[in-house]
């Protein structure tokens, strides 16, 4: 391992320790994170300092509660860090407020979550195109379709989430997560609501991703097997990473 | 691509969509109907005064120029003295009676020779002249509506008149007995309530009411011309009144079932917009989702209130043939922005709460 000199937002330097002197894609430094529930502050992550290259395929691993949800929201942007220090793709989470952090996740950030989260009124073709949409770089038909023909999902594309199998439902939502081309694929039990056959399926697509197209991807699952096939697998418990 | 999920949203909730559009369209109908049938009343009242064929209109001092709120009758043997005035044709002397039974009447009593010599008389459809102190005219209106023939007996202020005639409407009234008998049945023997004065060519209208000016100073005078643009609910401040309260009713209306709407469906669609927002849409974006939402629901609910509009004026021109309802292109567009507007305000702190929905609470809603 290599250590680099990385410039934060605040004009302060600290060292980060670099594999192969790439500046990585991922690095927290005792990053915590407080949900308040009615008066009393609930500690969710408590310390968390962990380093993600570009192109690694990272999985998360530890029991229910643990933090695992939360540091991937707060990797997304989609829940703003209380403290410590979150870099993605140089971006210091913890210094953009919150039309920042909204901005970047539409052109860097793409989520795969456990219940599919498709738009129900919408068909699959439009669930993909509407992230095109959001990001704002206009339909690209020709990554549509080869995404559509790497997921398997041609024959699929004008039907509605209702109308397809929770594997279905998973590819498209990967589809979509992927189409915008993001810097980082965040999925939260992506085969956790999926039977063992189509689990396997959609790990194999994730798998394809980061092995062909260097995807990076960020996995938080529950299931030793699911984890198994990432490149390196991070434990949590009680909000701190345990093991690497 | 937002129009496709905002068109499809639309279609998901067809009972909400139904309820919304037709908030809207009751809107837009009200807004139209109300000042549809009051500008129509005004303008056809003072077309029918047109239609009587004078130049000037005299009333006596403090006299309302809605004549069935006129009291304050003048003696007839001014119309004497106005018809010695020069580049005067003719004057008649109209005694109104305000009759509130059975309905809302206004009727003239008439001078028939005079009342001939300034409106060209009247023309015929049915029937004849008065034959009889208590005979009555009926305009075809009138006939209509109320299914009267010649011959049948009409009860006016609690007498009974003979329809001795049907005449073409158009005329002041849509009512008319003799000036003799109205004088009689008020008490107001010799009197007039107006007289119209018709002038040997109009271009004379001001030279004759500065004649007649000097006459009777302190007498209301009017140019046809000056009453036809004092008709409008501008000119009468509780009309205004009652028009802008209506309006505000219906603006109202709309607004409280689009707001609701909206609002109930940022509940239900709480983890759509937590999806959205996990894709990377902003708070502008969600608010834009919401407000076209809310815009598309109204522009359905325009066109069909414009269609229920049309239809509803067909239904009280049939079923109330003496009312007029005046539709204008002006108002239609004016109550098609009202409701957009009340619309797009009532969307507003719906989609300004969407757009403040925290994305992973969006994301854990049931």
């Amino acid at each position: 391992m290599g250590s680099a000199l990385l410039e934060t937002a605040e004009g302060q330097t600290r060292g980060i320790d670099l594999i192969g002197g790439m500046e990585p894609i991922i690095a927290t430094d005792n990053l915590t994170k407080t949900y308040r529930v009615g008066k009393v502050d609930v500690p969710a992550l408590r310390g968390v300092d962990l380093v993600v290259q570009e192109g690694e395929f990272l999985a998360v691993v530890g029991p229910s509660g643990c933090g695992k949800s939360t540091l991937l929201h707060v990797l997304g942007g989609l829940a703003r860090p209380t403290g410590g220090r979150v870099l993605v793709d140089g971006n210091n989470f913890t210094l953009m407020n919150d039309g920042e952090r909204t901005k970047f996740r539409r052109h860097k950030i793409g989520f795969v979550f456990q219940r599919y989260n498709l738009l129900p009124t919408l068909t699959a073709r439009h669930n993909i195109a509407i992230a095109q949409h959001i990001q704002g770089d206009g339909f690209n038909p020709h990554r549509f379709e080869s995404v559509a023909e790497m997921l398997g999902i041609k024959d699929k594309l004008d039907r509605k989430p209702y109308a397809l199998s929770g594997g279905e439902q998973q590819r498209v939502a990967i589809a979509r997560a992927v189409i915008c081309e993001p810097k980082l694929l965040l999925a939260d039990e992506p085969t956790g609501n999926l039977d063992t056959e189509n689990s396997q399926v959609v790990l194999n697509m994730l798998r394809i991703l980061n092995r062909d197209f260097r995807q990076t991807i960020l996995m938080i699952t529950h299931n030793p097997e699911a984890a198994s096939v990432a490149d390196r697998i991070v434990r949590m418990r009680d909000g701190r990473v345990v093991s690497d | 691509m937002v129009n496709r999920m905002i068109f499809e949203n639309i279609l998901h909730r067809p009972i909400r969509t139904l309820v919304s559009m037709l908030a809207v369209a009751i809107e837009v109908g009200m807004v139209m109907l109300v000042v549809g049938m009051t500008q129509g009343m005004l303008h056809e009242t003072a077309k029918r005064v047109q239609g009587v064929g004078a130049d000037i209109m005299v009333q006596p001092p403090g006299a309302s120029m809605f004549f069935g709120l006129t009291q304050a009758p003048m003696p007839v043997q001014i119309g004497d003295h106005l018809a010695q005035v020069p580049h005067v044709l003719a004057v008649t002397p109209v005694l109104f009676l305000f009759n509130a039974h059975g309905g809302i009447n206004l009727i003239y009593g008439v001078d028939m020779p005079t009342f001939k010599q300034v409106s060209g008389g009247f023309i015929f459809l049915k029937g004849g002249p008065f034959q009889h102190p208590y005979d009555i005219l009926v305009d075809d209106w009138y006939a209509r509506a109320n299914n009267v023939k010649v011959g049948s007996t009409l009860n006016f202020l609690n007498n009974n008149f003979r329809v001795a005639g049907i005449v073409e409407h158009g005329m002041g009234a849509r009512l008319f007995i003799p000036l003799s008998t109205a004088q009689d049945l008020t008490g107001a023997r010799d009197k007039a309530s107006i007289f119209f004065v018709k002038c040997t060519e109009p271009g004379y209208t001001h030279a004759v009411m500065n004649s007649m000016k000097g006459m009777l100073p302190k007498y209301q005078l009017r140019s046809i011309k000056e009453y036809m643009s004092l008709m409008t609910s501008n000119d009468l401040p509780a009309l205004n009144a009652f028009i802008t309260a209506m309006i505000t009713v219906a603006v109202g209306i709309g607004f409280l079932v689009i707001f609701l709407s909206m609002y109930t469906t940022i509940t239900e669609r709480t983890r759509e917009i937590g999806i959205l927002k996990s894709l990377g849409a902003g708070k502008r974006y969600i608010i834009s989702v919401i407000l076209r939402e809310a815009g598309l629901l109204s522009i359905i609910g325009i066109i069909t209130g414009y269609v229920g509009t049309w239809l509803a004026r067909k239904v009280i021109v049939a079923a109330f043939p003496t009312l007029t309802v005046e539709l204008t292109v002006h108002w239609a567009i004016w109550a098609g922005l009202l409701a957009i507007g009340g619309s797009l305000l009532g969307a507003f702190y719906p989609a300004i709460r969407a757009a403040r929905l925290d994305p992973v609470d969006s994301l854990a809603y049931e």
